[in-house]
């Protein structure tokens, strides 16, 4: 993975949208690369510019007071023992003190690191649920292809790559479809594929995803939340910006096959 | 130029980072790092959890968190704020999942959008008329994403959902999807600088 596509992972991870694999990949990267982890907190804070635009809403008094509390309560606990020293002077206080200290230190300690535990577990638990669906997605994906409905579209390479070609695997009932890519030329760093369905119901093609091919030009993509059969014409492959783009800035196609 | 603006360019009135202090135990630091984010945090938390009750609940712990780890905070990787709102966000979206995990949910048409009893505004002046301003100007920088990336975007941020789910929700493509919240965010992220 190069650092475009990390901080297209940092772009998705700030409004927490990034899956766990993804999330994990760039916690990873960013602990050994600068760009990457100044990307991902300048991400971070544009993401709060959501909650920044809400009209603010004060919250009742008692809350107030309740979080107040929170400071004043262990800074009291310390005064009130400096206090019982300099009027009593006795040893014995001062023993109870530290003691009374250490115990409430230690509970709270104890109730935090039980609180943090927690905390990660149900960050494990949230990891694995993500994987298993992933993995059920995928299995499903896999069985739609061979599947007896399913349909086999095959996409030419165009003149700017005439070997390349495509092959989709399409299944109408379930509305999704996986695509092979093969012999497309490799994208520069700053560029991605562009899948794009070209609807008969819409005047403008619709994003299909975007996608980088392999060393030796090849590539797959899962599509998910298909139109209908009836309304898809065709589908066609361009070059875009990194990310891609809301519509082709490219007339010219690399692959491209109608429904027949 | 206005007052707000007067007021950012002016040192000695423009907020200064509050979690310095309150990482040294100052109360009053705490106190003033409340009066100065609370309603932004539990706007917030409103709008994630649709429960005064929860959002007040949620809210204590990010200010508990904040007391606790404010330590932890580095400038050099985002504003004070930012931070704040991480952190409630994060708890926010966690207090969402496990009530959907109880199924007991409420109903979103009961959502309570605002409470206000017993409310006592100890904002600064200068503090509002900044903040005031910073949220006429965020609104502008939100407004200038297409709808559709910014809907992506919200559902992601204040509902907690995935790509898949968004794209689900949304009847288009995952692929779609991701496409408009990178864009989106690549906007949002390239009008940060005013708001820093």
């Amino acid at each position: 993975m190069n650092h475009d596509e990390f901080e297209a992972i940092a772009a998705l991870d700030a409004v927490g949208a990034a899956t766990a694999d993804e999330a994990r990949s760039l916690a990873a990267h960013a602990e050994s690369c600068e760009a990457c982890s100044r990307a991902r907190d300048e991400y971070a804070e544009a993401a709060t510019l959501l909650a920044r635009g809400l009209d603010p809403v004060p919250p009742p008094a008692e809350v107030r007071e309740r979080i107040a509390g929170i400071g004043e309560m262990s800074n009291d606990e310390t005064s009130n023992v400096v206090d019982a020293e300099h009027r009593f002077s006795t040893w014995w206080l001062a023993t109870a003190a530290t003691l009374f200290l250490a115990l409430w230190g230690w509970r709270e300690i104890g109730i935090r690191v039980a609180r943090e535990r927690i905390a990660t577990q149900q960050a494990e638990i949230r990891g694995l649920t993500e994987e298993k669906t992933r993995l059920a997605a995928q299995n499903e994906k896999l069985a739609s292809m061979a599947s007896p409905d399913t349909r086999t579209i095959a996409l030419a390479g165009q003149e700017m790559s005439p070997s390349a070609s495509a092959r989709v695997f399409l299944d109408p009932t379930r509305r999704r479809a996986i695509v092979f890519f093969y012999n497309l030329p490799s994208n520069p760093t700053d560029k991605s594929y562009q899948l794009w369905i070209i609807r008969g119901d819409q005047p403008k093609p619709q994003s299909a995803g975007v996608f980088d091919v392999t060393a030796s030009g090849n590539a797959t993509l899962s599509i998910d939340n298909l139109p209908v059969m009836t309304e898809i014409q065709a589908l066609a492959v361009t070059m875009e910006t990194r990310g891609g783009a809301d519509q082709p800035t490219e007339k010219k196609f690399y692959v491209m096959g109608g429904m027949s | 130029m206005t007052a707000a603006a007067m007021l950012r360019m002016d040192p000695s009135v423009t907020p200064s980072s509050l979690l310095p202090a309150v990482a040294r135990g100052e109360i009053s630091a705490f106190e003033d790092l409340y009066d100065r984010y609370s309603s932004t945090l539990y706007a917030l938390l409103i709008r994630i959890l649709g429960s005064s009750e929860d959002a007040q609940e949620v809210l204590q712990e990010t200010f508990v968190k904040a007391w606790t780890s404010a330590k932890m905070f580095d400038a050099l990787r985002g504003s004070e704020v930012a931070w704040l709102i991480s952190i409630a966000r994060s708890r926010g979206i966690d207090r969402l999942r496990s009530r959907k995990i109880r199924n007991d949910r409420e109903d979103e048409a009961g959502r309570e959008i605002s409470t206000v009893s017993g409310f006592v505004d100890r904002t600064s002046g200068a503090d509002q008329a900044i903040q005031s301003e910073q949220r006429v100007a965020v609104r502008g920088a939100l407004a200038e994403l297409p709808d559709a990336q910014r809907q992506a975007l919200e559902l992601a941020y204040f509902e907690g959902l995935s790509q898949s789910e968004i794209a689900e929700r949304l009847h288009e493509p995952l692929g779609t999807v991701k496409t408009r919240m990178q864009l989106g965010m690549k906007k949002l992220r390239d009008r940060l600088q005013a708001f820093r």
